[in-house]
């Protein structure tokens, strides 16, 4: 493993490679997670190195659980970390703003992945302003090697200030590589001392007047940070002020704009609290300040403030509240790039800009590109549970309505899955939606109401709107689809698993034990049988109270992994083409991306490279042209 | 428009499905559930089988008593047939209703190897579902009358995809004449060169209720029940362990299956043989013979001493056809088109004039 | 090989959620330090794997660290391991000296699946590649990596093709040093043959 090398070495390294080379260099004991993009790889790299560094992973059924325990490690006076994503720091957000209040001992690093421009999040929540919300420190690393000198620093920050510190990382740097010349990993010595005089306790006003002070020495502390760095002309106009990734796109749109004897970079790598002193010191010089950052105008907004405080009224800020930093989707939405802040410099200073013409693709083609919309794995269960409840909503005929979830199966609210969800928010929340929607037929409403979610996500934050069903005798069909593992992030383990990230046995928690243990009614299936399938759901849909329906089929990714695949073909003489009443099922309608046309014979046919070989589109085929050849040994 | 998007404009969404299950499984776009067939997603053809095999989509009785029998019915009210009897099974299956002559019939053809399976109305009263009866254990386990529409020609289709043609049907008459529809299909794709079906097991039917029904019979009847139902008659009666109790079918009006009312054949015209009760004789069946097939099936029958039969009591007769005929001219009176019936001038004016005790072609004697 | 490489040296591996654009990307960067220049990567994972368009930008640089963010019109070689996103990548960030390598096997998406949109001809795509490049190359990724071993392969080919352009400031030992790195038993071996035969194969066609 890379990540391991010994130190001196120079190695290309992910972004959430580096922050677990970072923990690992600090010398950390605990770590606690629940996977999120853009951070899910961190806590694996670091589950891989556990056993020769003698530190504990685990994935935690939430964020909050997780955040609990690394601070009951910090208590105890280890170093721990906590790794999330901006929406987990959301879950987890009841317990950090206390454990603001009562602080920490040993070194609490929260190292949250931000998601500018939404990649693969619902939002593109910027986690700084929860954290000046709850007053904690924040360290915003603008490259991958700089995430693991962060990462590393953090742990020594929050013991100085005996406060959790925030890392805040955003996706171009937690999946960027880069190169990074590796620290020593010190061995993990540190024993745990929580003795009964130990007190960290929360109840007080005066705890938060202490907690200002803290934040007030970590402003002072910033203010000398080497985090923090000018770079550009001893005397300028012109100043960029940029953080994390930014940092490198000003530069670049600086240089390919000539303006380097010009404009100077502040570089902020604690973003908060704001170091005033040093921001002062820079902008007293100049007489434009341009901001660099995503997604909110943070800085921005904490420099005017400071500024207009201050009485800098000779000041023209640039950013996002002026609408010069701005991409496709506007100021204060999406990420930036050269090309924004290559446009906002030129505006700024007057210079002539145009943007890069966008060579016209479609005109040399001749035709419109077709989108690429997402699609569920070749195999996906959730593709055959996504029929079979589509299936099910027109044979039951009362326009069932379905809410959905936080997974991979959150694209069933696109084509992918026939557009069946109808509502999606944040984990767990389809089964208190659910449970609402079936308590309005006090007032009239009468539609059937399903609510799918995943196995992970279960765990993570359904069971209390489930309790909240059963004792309120809400009436929806609750179907879990549980594809045995965390699918959209990596595949870590959760409870209902053998084997914790460490490769240790667990006691497993099944579902269908939890669920009937609330006392509510809990049928198994496997959507692969697709015609089962729905006409359990129909069957489900018409029993009363709030009842889970089990969909149980492995990740198609995970069921093939390492293992010979079943091969599935199509039989050129039983298909019928376009003569055949099913008007290209397989290919057109069912949206496998196995599923493909063959344009020249004229027939439906299985795209080798991508099957995984699982056979329910044979068993939808109307003419038996879809033949599927198992292993050898495992049946017919 | 003679695809998916007529089906479910014409017959679905206007409640004038019967349920017969002759389009579901023919392709992945439509399902059935229970009594209930549905579109399940747009299949986006301007033609398709599902449309031309349906019993509702146009049935031209003339058309069909020539692909049939070959030759135009003289009996306005019971169709083309040469003989009818009372007939009961000699053993007859538990659960079977009558005289169990279905049961006893299919059984023997799917054991003479006349056919390789039986479609049959498997599964209880409460929950019926169709099924594709291999063995005579299966076939016997379908006895008994089902009181709500069951797509039974689901489980046809389902043999088709698995290689099985010429296959018995135990079905109402709707199912007969869509089943016969399928046989003579030209839609590309589904033209067969076997017929799915090669023997017809009619059974008499004036109505199907909706499942609602068995919501009234557990309101109403409060108890263990088990029902006989006498109809046409105008009553239906329920025994069960506390006793009997009758409803008049006025007040199950709104219990029955909508498309019902629009249906032209309660007899099964269209099949090798048709069975019904006797409305007179509760241990035995009306056996009606229709084709040649039917008429060796029932030699058969009779050779190996599953079936006995007596003769058709003459005074009987006018009593079913008006049964018979009221209900055609019911359909007429009504709002023709749902009917889906392809009539000419001619052939309806026939039925009108007929009167139930007039005498037919049918006496009992042979055509 | 060139003697003037680019400063810094802009790449994007294109491809569908799933072809392994990531691992394409890494073995470009892994062999970059092995080699001992700067290299930035930057791709979007997560939900982008489940079929939808995958870009990684890698930016290798003798000098000094850059952003993991290519400039609109910037990039200096396209590897494609899909002809549909190859040509959307050229809409964006094709220059006027962009050279592109790419797999002449068609993913098709969904929309053209369903009708919604038709899959373009892959020799008119070709010619379009062709008009908005200096250079273009079209490579049979995946029939190369089904002759390594696994059409899953094709990732490598294309580097392998990459790295026999001449267009790196990289050599030959530099990758297998990577992929030494990278893998380990058999899937290293099926991914040294499938980066030696996209090697081979390209410096095939620089000679003709």
């Amino acid at each position: 493993m890379t990540v391991m090398a010994q130190a001196g070495k120079k190695v290309a390294l992910t972004g959430n490679e580096a922050i677990a080379r970072g923990a690992m260099e600090a010398g950390v004991s605990y770590v606690a997670s629940y996977p999120g993009s853009p951070t899910a790889e961190i806590p694996g790299v670091l589950a891989l190195a556990a056993a020769a560094c003698g530190h504990y992973v685990e994935w935690s059924v939430n964020e909050k659980v997780a955040m609990e325990g690394a601070a009951a490690a910090s208590f105890a006076g280890l170093r721990s970390l906590v790794v999330m994503k901006a929406d987990g720091l959301n879950v987890a957000l009841d317990f950090a703003g206390a454990l603001a209040l009562s602080g920490c001992r040993g070194g609490l690093v929260v190292l949250v992945g931000d998601d500018p421009a939404a990649h693969s999040s619902i939002r593109e929540e910027d986690t700084r302003t929860i954290c000046k919300a709850v007053h904690l420190p924040v360290l915003e690393p603008s490259s991958v090697a700089e995430a693991r000198d962060m990462t590393r620093e953090a742990f020594s920050l929050s013991e100085f200030l005996a406060l959790p510190v925030v890392v805040r990382c955003v996706t171009r740097v937690c999946h960027a590589s880069g190169d990074v010349t590796l620290g020593a990993i010190p061995p993990v010595e540190r024993r745990p001392v929580f003795g009964r005089e130990d007190r960290v306790i929360t109840f007080s006003a005066r705890l938060h007047a202490l907690l200002e002070q803290k934040m007030a020495r970590a402003a002072e502390h910033f203010a000398a940070s080497l985090f923090n760095a000018y770079s550009g002309p001893g005397q300028s106009d012109t100043l960029i002020i940029a953080s994390g990734p930014a940092v490198f796109y000003a530069r670049e749109a600086r240089e390919l704009l000539e303006q380097e004897d010009r404009v100077g970079i502040l570089k902020l790598g604690t973003t908060w609290p704001l170091p005033a002193s040093l921001l002062l010191a820079h902008l007293r010089g100049v007489k434009r300040v341009i901001f660099a950052e995503e997604v909110e105008p943070f800085i921005e907004d904490g420099v005017m403030a400071l500024a207009a405080a201050e009485g800098l009224l000779h000041l023209s800020f640039y950013g996002k509240r002026s609408g010069h930093v701005a991409g496709s989707f506007g100021p204060g939405a999406g990420e930036l790039d050269v090309d924004i802040l290559k446009e906002a410099l030129a505006g700024a200073l007057g210079l002539p800009y145009s943007r890069p013409v966008v060579a016209a693709v479609a005109q040399s083609l001749g035709q419109e590109m077709p989108v690429r919309e997402f699609a569920l794995c070749a195999g996906c269960p959730h593709r055959a549970s996504f029929w079979a409840v589509k299936a099910a909503l027109e044979l039951d005929g009362r326009g069932g309505v379905v809410i959905g979830d936080i997974g991979c199966y959150t694209l069933g609210m696109a084509g992918t899955g026939y557009h069946l969800l109808q509502t999606v928010h944040s984990m767990g929340s389809g089964v208190g939606i659910a449970g609402g929607l079936s308590q309005l037929r006090r007032f009239g409403f009468d539609r059937p109401v399903i609510c799918v979610l995943g196995d992970s996500t279960f765990y993570h934050a359904a069971l209390p709107a489930l309790v909240n069903a059963r004792f309120h005798r809400s009436n929806f069909l609750c179907i879990l689809l549980d594809n045995e593992t965390t699918a959209m992030t990596g595949h870590q383990p959760h409870p209902g698993r053998l084997t914790t990230a460490m490769g240790e046995a667990g006691d497993t928690v099944l579902p269908e034990e939890l669920i009937r243990g609330m006392g509510l009614p809990c049928s198994v299936a496997d959507p692969y049988d697709v015609e089962k399938t729905a006409v359990l759901v129909c069957d489900e849909m018409r029993l009363p109270g709030p009842r889970v329906l089990l969909l149980r089929r492995a990740c198609a990714l995970v069921a093939v992994k390492g293992r010979e695949k079943d091969t599935v073909s199509v039989d050129p003489e039983k298909c019928l083409g376009d003569a055949c009443g099913c008007a290209r099922f397989c290919s057109r309608v069912f949206g496998c991306p196995a599923n493909i046309w063959d344009e020249t014979a004229g027939r439906a046919r299985i795209d080798e490279a991508v099957c995984s070989g699982c056979g329910v589109c044979a068993a939808l085929c109307p003419r038996q042209a879809i033949v599927v050849k198992r292993r050898e040994g495992v049946g017919t | 428009m003679t695809g998916q998007e007529s089906l479910r404009q014409k017959i679905l969404d206007r409640g004038l499905c019967t349920a017969c299950g002759m389009c579901v499984n023919l392709c992945p776009y439509l399902g059935a559930y229970r009594d209930r067939v549905a579109a399940l997603h747009p299949c986006g053809l301007a033609d398709g089988a599902c449309w031309h095999v349906c019993p509702r989509s146009g049935l031209d009785p003339k058309q069909m008593d020539l692909s049939v029998f070959g030759r135009l019915r003289e009996d306005h009210a019971l169709g083309c047939f040469s003989a009818i009897y009372f007939s009961r099974a000699v053993s007859k299956a538990p659960g079977a209703q009558y005289g169990g002559t279905a049961t006893a019939l299919a059984a023997l053809a799917l054991e003479a190897g006349l056919v390789p399976a039986v479609a049959v109305t498997g599964g209880d009263a409460l929950a019926p579902k169709p099924v594709l009866a291999v063995t005579r254990e299966e076939v016997l386990a379908g006895a008994g009358s089902k009181f709500t529409a069951v797509p039974t020609l689901a489980a046809v289709n389902r043999g088709q995809k698995q290689g099985l043609t010429g296959l018995g049907l135990v079905g109402r008459p709707c199912q007969v004449a869509a089943a016969r529809k399928m046989a003579e299909t030209t839609v590309p794709g589904y033209e067969s060169t076997v017929p799915p079906v090669a023997l017809y097991l009619g059974l008499f039917c004036f109505f199907a209720f909706a499942p609602e029904f068995y919501g009234f019979l557990s309101c109403e009847a409060k108890a263990e029940w088990v029902v006989r139902s006498d109809i046409p008659p105008e009553e239906l009666v329920v025994v069960t362990a506390a006793g009997e109790q009758r409803w008049p079918l006025a007040e199950l009006k709104p219990l029955v299956r909508p498309g019902c009312h629009h249906c032209f054949d309660s007899t099964a015209e269209w099949a090798d043989l048709s069975v019904g009760s006797t409305e007179y004789d509760p241990d035995w069946n009306t056996l009606v013979v229709r084709t040649v097939l039917g008429e060796k099936l029932l030699a058969l029958a009779l050779e190996r001493g599953v079936l006995e039969i007596r003769p058709y009591p003459p005074e009987r007769l006018p009593l079913l056809r008006r049964a018979a005929l009221g209900k055609k001219q019911r359909v007429l009176a009504g709002d023709r088109e749902l009917s889906g019936l392809a009539l000419d001038f001619e052939y309806e004016a026939a039925v009108l004039r007929q009167q139930g005790g007039a005498s037919g072609d049918g006496n009992g004697t042979g055509r | 090989m060139a003697p003037d490489f680019r400063e810094p040296l802009n790449i994007i591996v294109t491809g569908v959620g799933g072809q392994g654009n990531v691992l394409a990307s890494k073995l470009l960067a892994t062999a970059a330090v092995e080699a001992g220049c700067r290299v930035a990567v930057g791709e979007t994972f997560g939900v982008s794997q489940r079929g939808g368009s995958v870009m990684s930008h890698v930016r290798i640089s003798r000098s000094k660290a850059y952003g993991p963010l290519i400039p609109l019109g910037a990039a200096h070689l396209v590897a494609g391991l899909e002809p549909l996103e190859t040509l959307r990548v050229l809409g964006s960030y094709a220059g006027v000296d962009t050279q592109v390598i790419m797999n002449d096997r068609p993913n098709y998406p969904l929309a053209c699946l369903s009708g919604a949109a038709a899959y373009p001809d892959v020799a008119e795509m070709v010619k379009a590649a062709a008009g908005l490049s200096a250079r273009t190359t079209v490579i049979p990724a995946s029939e190369l990596a089904a002759r390594a071993g696994s059409l899953l392969a094709a990732n490598t080919v294309l580097v392998g093709a990459l790295a026999g352009s001449g267009l790196l400031p990289l050599c030959r030992e530099h990758f297998l040093a990577a992929l030494d790195t990278l893998f380990q038993g058999s899937i290293k071996e099926l991914n040294t043959r499938a980066f030696l035969l996209g090697l081979e194969w390209r410096q095939e066609e620089g000679r003709q």
